[in-house]
């Protein structure tokens, strides 16, 4: 009896269920949304990616001007001082002033410090091994030269001016050479280390715009899927609610032609003639009734779910004993029971606290539950037990009043029980079977428990019977006290 | 032709005189203020001497030796005529008035008695770089425009701080 159980209302046992629980009916409710906001995200998401994607490019092309603009300044400026550090030399020998000697002199240690800077920091950036060695190379040379220079310098000073020029032409010229041509080199590179960065860059380029269209073609795929879900979603809802209203309007007219079949015959009959002693006519007269009464109640029915289910009911909330709800209901469901054959048994706790609600509201969703254990409680054990206690709600809200009804029918089997309470289902077994129904009791009773602001729970086992609890919120002890006052809800 | 070379001498002296005496420190004008009256004997720092007698100076400043003994050649390095820097090394080192030196160069170099002819240089700066750059040089600079570029030498084994250092910037020497 106990192997299955669906919880209509809302209400779990625990906190990480009582989540799930409204996650997946919020999901199942924003479907559609919820897929527009993925779309959503998606298309963030690539544009994020697509900025970031542009930034890098945008950075490799920066350290790609940066590396080539400023390093062959750099070489420019290195070249300039070398020259200059050579001229400042030769401007040396074309006086016999010491003091102006001595100025050129200055002159070119000023401009050779520069070089020596520069070539410590081409050092200290170069990265790959040609550059370390070239760099290396190149201070080599430079460091030979200065000796040269020096010693020309010296030759200068002293007024040796043809030493200094023989000095000069034998060492300082090929020394010089070699500084160039290691500057060359050096320009080469940089050079090269340009081309190669542009390359890098291009390679970039290519691989960012390929990404790029990858992202969009898989977004655009994404977003047409999404699109296409959220039409064929919509058309199922739109398919499944035609084929339940279909169903609902064949079972209505099923439910109205057959009340209508008898209450047209029994009058034909009366009409007729056919029907003249007194206790004939009484019968008929019954009969009519009996089937009016079935068509108002159905109509009623109808009513109230549309009118719930559109939320224009008023419930005047009050403290309500149980006691008062049960006898009602029994009183309004004695005739249906006792007609189908069933013993109705009230099992109630003592001293069961007050609930609140509204009563004829509570009433109608408990009498919903017992017309259906009548309807559906099999032929065989036709016992019906309805039972009332307190159990826990959970840790925030304390306790709640569970009121049950329990038969020993047909049961519902595993896969039907999330169905069951949505409007104008009906199980194909008790179509089968010929029981007659809307399919509206179980939400309508479902839409008159939450409104209440409890739930209704289920278990059952196919072939074994069923038991449907219906949840009530206790009456504060405030408004236990002051029984009678009342508070408006509209559903 | 001993006639005409002692034309010639007298000719060139005359011309050092005329020289010499511009820049000379004019009676009654104050010497330029010095931080400090001691007067350093600097030669380039590759150089070995380390000590020098005052007589080794006067033959050194006199241009009567060539080379210094690691072979390398002697460039005297000489402040402009008139600084009182150049007249405590002419009175001091050389014992010689200003026209005395350049009658001594004059005359040594037309004799071949003097081997090496002076570089004059107008500021402290200017000595202090020639003698940074030449390895054979020797000059002399105020204490407080010697800096790590040269080295300075003793003189007769004192150095610039004793009190006995001989090369001073005396009241009379300013004068």
């Amino acid at each position: 009896m106990s192997d299955e159980r669906q919880n209509a209302g809302g209400i779990e046992k625990t906190g990480s269920a009582r989540l799930w629980s409204a996650l997946s009916g919020m999901v199942t409710r924003h479907s559609s949304s919820l897929l527009l906001f993925m779309v959503f995200c998606v298309v963030v998401g690539v544009g994020i990616f697509m900025m970031g994607d542009l930034h890098t490019a945008a950075e490799q092309v920066q350290r790609m001007y940066a590396g080539s603009v400023q390093g062959l300044r750099r070489i420019g400026e290195l070249q300039y001082e070398a020259q200059e550090t050579r001229r400042a030399t030769l401007y040396a020998l074309t006086t016999n002033n010491s003091n102006l000697q001595v100025e050129y002199a200055d002159q070119s240690r000023g401009a050779d410090r520069l070089v020596r800077e520069g070539i410590s920091q081409y050092l200290l950036e170069a990265r790959t091994p040609s550059e370390v060695e070239v760099g290396k190379r190149l201070q080599r040379d430079w460091e030979a030269y200065l000796r040269v220079r020096d010693e020309v310098l010296a030759e200068i000073l002293e007024g040796s001016i043809k030493e200094a020029v023989d000095l000069d032409l034998s060492g300082g010229v090929p020394s010089f050479d070699r500084v160039r041509q290691d500057l060359e080199e050096v320009k080469r590179l940089y050079d090269q280390q340009a081309s190669e960065q542009l390359t890098v860059v291009d390679t970039s380029s290519r691989k960012s715009v390929i990404r790029l269209m990858g992202v969009l073609c898989l977004t655009l795929l994404f977003a047409s899927a999404s699109v296409w879900a959220i039409q064929r979603s919509k058309m199922m809802s739109a398919m499944k609610l035609a084929k339940l209203q279909m169903e609902f309007v064949a079972s209505v007219s099923h439910e109205l032609r057959t009340p209508l079949a008898v209450i047209c015959a029994s009058a034909q009959n009366i009409a007729d003639g056919v029907v003249e002693e007194k206790e004939q006519l009484a019968k008929y007269g019954s009969v009519i009734r009996h089937h009016s009464n079935q068509l108002t109640e159905l109509v009623n029915q109808i009513l109230q779910f549309a009118s719930t289910h559109e939320g224009r009911n008023r419930y005047v909330m009050r403290p309500l004993r149980v006691a008062d709800i049960v006898s009602a209901v029994m009183a309004n469901t004695r005739v249906v029971a006792e007609q189908a054959g069933f013993v109705v048994e009230e099992h109630l706790g003592t001293d069961l606290p007050p609930v609140v609600g509204d009563f004829s509201a509570v009433c109608q969703c408990l009498q919903n539950l017992v017309v259906n254990a009548v309807k559906y409680g099999g032929h065989h054990h036709r016992r019906i037990a309805i039972r009332a206690f307190t159990g826990l709600r959970d840790v925030d809200h304390g306790e709640e009043m569970r009121i049950s009804v329990e038969d020993h029918g047909i049961g519902i089997d595993s896969s039907e029980l999330r169905q069951i309470f949505e409007p104008f289902y009906r199980s194909p077994a008790v179509t089968a079977a010929q029981i007659h129904g809307t399919g509206l009791g179980l939400p309508l009773a479902k839409s008159i428990a939450e409104a209440m602001g409890g739930s209704i729970s289920v278990v059952s086992k196919l072939g074994m019977g069923s038991r449907f609890t219906l949840h009530l919120p206790l009456a504060k002890a405030l408004e236990t006290e002051t029984v009678g006052t009342e508070r408006v809800a509209q559903i | 032709m001993r006639r005409l070379l002692g034309i010639l001498a007298i000719v060139a002296a005359a011309v050092l005189l005329l020289e010499v005496s511009p820049g000379g420190a004019a009676p009654g004008v104050p010497p330029p203020a010095a931080a400090d009256d001691t007067i350093a004997i600097i030669v380039n720092q590759a150089n070995s001497i380390d000590d020098l007698s005052t007589k080794d100076l006067k033959i050194v400043f006199l241009g009567e030796r060539s080379h210094w003994p690691n072979g390398r050649r002697i460039t005297l390095v000489m402040m402009d005529p008139g600084l009182s820097e150049r007249k405590v090394i002419l009175r001091d080192v050389c014992h010689m008035t200003e026209p005395e030196f350049s009658r001594h160069f004059l005359q040594g170099l037309f004799t071949g008695e003097v081997f090496v002819s002076p570089k004059t240089l107008s500021t402290a700066t200017g000595v202090r770089k020639f003698v940074f750059n030449v390895p054979g040089a020797i000059g002399y600079l105020r204490a407080s425009d010697v800096d790590g570029t040269v080295k300075v030498i003793k003189v007769n084994g004192r150095r610039l701080e004793d009190s006995e250092y001989p090369l001073k910037i005396e009241a009379r020497a300013a004068k």
